[in-house]
């Protein structure tokens, strides 16, 4: 009366859900960075603009 | 509100502030080596419990090799307990702080506590069905976990729901995990107060009861220290993704503001 299916199961659940999140957070964790980079770099480029029509404006 | 009144306001927030972060020091000390000593540590303790509880513990004389899903069961159980317990600490700072800090804390803390309470009822109904002959029941102890759940499902959903930078959003979800919270000492209490196929606890018993035997207690020590740790790391990288989130959203507001601006002087 061992039931090693069923500790097999157990165990198998708990390591699986622990990995199926760990993927999930790596994957918010990406797309959160990529996220902030893209709206750095609009950023960064939109401030480039403004400078650029400021000058042209006081030539 | 007068003039004098508005300094004292301030430095009694700064006080607040203060001692919130000093409640929280543990939690802080943690997510400082979040990237170096912990995901190691946490790797190796999570090894050597796998082995404990596999090989280590020994054979359990009624129930057979299937009790050893209580090495990992428990520990999964107090885990969640510990991040529900942080959600409530750092709810009560963001009530008394109005910092939206603490606010990210508890997301990203609840979020964890939510898969450690699905891995313990997982692992329990597993447990349950060769010993009890069923999967589930609906016996005190499970079904005031499954309200847990539930709880702080919901407290997530919500959050979601709503920006992270909406403070009215933050301080309702703050009451509803605060109050939310009643509920651990509930499933505690439940075993006693009501009769379950649950068992009573084994290791926190009156002295001279029936305890756990010694290698039994170490190896559940081991459990019990490894999935803290992991439930401390995995709480810093969500905290983390929470707060490169907050950044997003803050890059994103400059954004509009630049185009609104923009627009307006066209």
């Amino acid at each position: 009366m061992d039931f090693l299916e069923f500790l097999f199961a157990g165990f198998a659940v708990f390591w699986a859900g622990l990995f199926v999140y760990l993927l999930w957070l790596q994957a918010r964790l990406r797309s959160v960075q990529r996220e902030v980079q893209r709206l750095e770099e609009r950023l960064a480029e939109s401030e480039k603009k403004e400078a650029a029509e400021e000058e042209d404006a006081a030539q | 509100m007068s003039a004098r009144t508005q300094p004292a306001d301030a430095a009694s927030r700064r006080t607040a502030v203060r001692l919130a972060l000093l409640a929280l020091r543990p939690v802080i000390a943690v997510y400082d080596v979040r990237w170096t000593l912990l995901p190691p540590l946490t790797g190796a303790a999570m090894l050597a419990m796998l082995v404990g509880a596999v090989i280590v513990a020994p054979r359990e004389a009624i129930e057979g090799e299937v009790q050893r899903i209580f090495y990992i069961h428990v520990p999964s159980a107090i885990a969640a307990y510990l991040c529900f317990s942080v959600v409530f600490a750092a709810s009560v700072a963001f009530l008394w702080t109005r910092n939206m800090r603490f606010d990210a804390v508890a997301r990203a803390a609840a979020g964890v506590g939510v898969l450690f309470t699905a891995l313990t009822l997982a692992t329990g109904a597993i447990w349950g069905k060769p010993i009890w002959g069923v999967w589930w029941a609906w016996d005190a102890r499970l079904t005031s976990t499954l309200v847990l759940l539930l709880i702080y499902s919901g407290y997530l959903l919500a959050r979601s729901l709503s920006d992270r930078g909406d403070v009215q959003a933050a301080r309702y979800a703050a009451v509803f995990a605060i109050i939310g919270f009643v509920d651990i000492p509930i499933i505690n209490l439940s075993v006693r107060w009501w009769r379950t196929l649950h068992p009573e606890p084994i290791v926190t018993r009156l002295p001279g009861s029936q305890t756990l035997p010694d290698s039994m207690l170490a190896v559940l020590t081991l459990g019990i220290v490894a999935i803290t740790l992991l439930a401390l790391w995995l709480m810093a990288l969500r905290s983390e993704v929470e707060q490169i989130g907050v950044r997003s959203d803050d890059l994103r507001g400059e954004m509009d503001r630049r185009e609104a601006q923009r627009s307006g002087a066209a």
